[in-house]
């Protein structure tokens, strides 16, 4: 495939990956919220149990589509590959604090480009936070970091992450009464579409990001690395046709799917340092682990255990963030999250000048 | 696009006159050594990211033309695999034991 036909695929997943996004909102997932990995990572942890945050336990089929659609496209590519061993602690520290960053900004990066496109300025301020955390991340790449090489691994390693999917698709379907879920009216949690329909939505998505390796980060990455635009692509293409779907549903509907303000927004709060802070640690681990939340979901679809390692990071920093009341509300950012996240912008420094300007190891 | 041929240490085709290979890395900085390798040996090269149809991962590779797929008798260990474009599409030259 060569680039122009790479750009071109990139667009059209894109544009494609952003309308069924809008819809899903219009099949009831939060507002502006079609998808986010953050959130819906953290809902999975609550319906587990790992955290008690009652607004927010739901087993979203969006995360268990998205791991199986790329397991399956990769299956069939040819492309399923088990592989590990490349710090795998490492990232899940980073996987933590990754999601520790979110949550103070309401968001993974895939749903900072939603709330943009429903309106949400405060989002302006996570995407100049994000692109900084992007920056610093890349100045250590050109400085040596490294978490050193992955390593072929046996095939059921490869495949695990995408049985754990299925065994939590099983559950929420033929066995609700183990988990727990969020009482309607309850909180975000509550709102979803049918699990079919998150379900497919999941499988279409996961299937497109894997085809095309969409990512919010390596868009930004590889613009100021290469000067090259393939990847930022999608992460316009979403932008705009997620916007276009809002509006033409805003238009259509008595529900409001577009209103450009600061205040009021669903599920957002308005304080612009901290979202800054939020998205920037988030951008500057992600660039350490390679790729954004959705990027580490597909990675982990197509039999990369290492990203498997950050996604359960992810959901354990979820739970972290609601134990010890570091999520942020609508209210705005907690004192345990301003700390936490300050802290968390220390480790993730730490951990790049450790992997960058170390001595070689013996 | 022949199967890949694993070996370490080694490339283990011969060198053919300015062919164009691309070479992948397990980090960033590698590609950038690996760039720099290949310009002290005279050969022209360029940091890119890894073409979609060579591989699923969305990391740094160099692309470069020359007479051998590495500039020195055995690869650095930043480098996974190295290819060499064909019309049709790629040749594994080389590729890190247990990748």
């Amino acid at each position: 495939m060569d680039l122009r036909k790479e750009k071109t695929s990139i667009l059209l997943a894109g544009a494609v990956i952003g309308i069924i996004a809008s819809l899903l909102v219009f099949f009831g997932n939060p507002a502006n919220m079609g998808f986010c990995i953050a959130c819906f990572l953290r809902d999975t942890a609550g319906a587990l149990g790992l955290h008690s945050a009652a607004a927010v336990q739901y087993i979203r089929p969006e995360i268990i589509g998205l791991v199986l659609g790329s397991f399956l496209l990769a299956l069939g590519k040819k492309e399923l590959s088990a592989r590990g061993g490349s710090a795998p602690l490492t990232r899940f520290v980073l996987g933590v604090f990754v999601m520790i960053g979110c949550l103070m900004f309401l968001g993974c990066p895939f749903r900072m480009i939603l709330r943009l496109a429903g309106g949400d300025l405060n989002a302006l301020f996570g995407l100049a936070g994000f692109v900084c955390g992007i920056l610093a991340g890349v100045f250590f790449l050109k400085r040596g970091y490294t978490l050193k090489r992955t390593y072929r691994l046996p095939v059921l390693e490869g495949r695990l992450f995408a049985c754990i999917q299925v065994v939590l698709l099983v559950l929420l379907v033929a066995a609700p009464s183990l988990l727990r879920f969020t009482q309607s009216g309850g909180g975000p949690g509550a709102k979803h579409a049918a699990i079919l329909i998150s379900l497919a939505a999941g499988l279409i998505v996961g299937a497109l990001a894997q085809r095309t390796r969409l990512c919010m980060v390596g868009g930004i990455r590889d613009l100021v690395l290469f000067r090259e635009t393939k990847l930022i692509l999608g992460f316009v293409a979403i932008l705009v046709s997620a916007l276009a779907c809002n509006l033409i549903l805003n238009a259509a509907t008595p529900d409001t799917y577009f209103h450009l303000s600061l205040a009021g927004q669903p599920v957002a709060h308005t304080d612009g340092l901290w979202n800054f802070l939020g998205m920037l640690l988030a951008g500057f681990g992600c660039v350490l682990l390679g790729g954004c939340p959705l990027r580490q979901l597909v990675l982990s679809g197509e039999g990369n255990t290492d990203s498997a390692m950050t996604v359960i990071g992810l959901m354990a920093g979820a739970a972290f963030a609601h134990n010890f009341g570091l999520a942020s509300s609508g209210e705005g950012p907690t004192a345990n999250g301003k700390i936490a996240v300050i802290l968390g912008i220390a480790v993730v420094c730490a951990i790049a000048c450790l992997n960058t300007f170390r001595k070689k190891d013996a | 696009m022949s199967p890949a041929r694993s070996r370490t240490g080694n490339i283990p085709f011969p060198s053919s006159s300015e062919m164009t290979y691309i070479a992948t890395f397990y980090s960033h900085f590698g590609a950038i050594r690996y760039k720099k390798l290949c310009q002290l040996h005279g050969m022209a090269a360029t940091l890119m990211p890894v073409p979609r149809d060579l591989s699923s991962s969305c990391g740094t590779c160099v692309r470069w033309e020359g007479d051998a797929p590495c500039p020195e008798p055995s690869c650095p260990e930043e480098v996974e695999q190295i290819v060499q474009v064909l019309e049709a599409g790629y040749r594994t030259c080389y590729r890190a034991e247990n990748s």
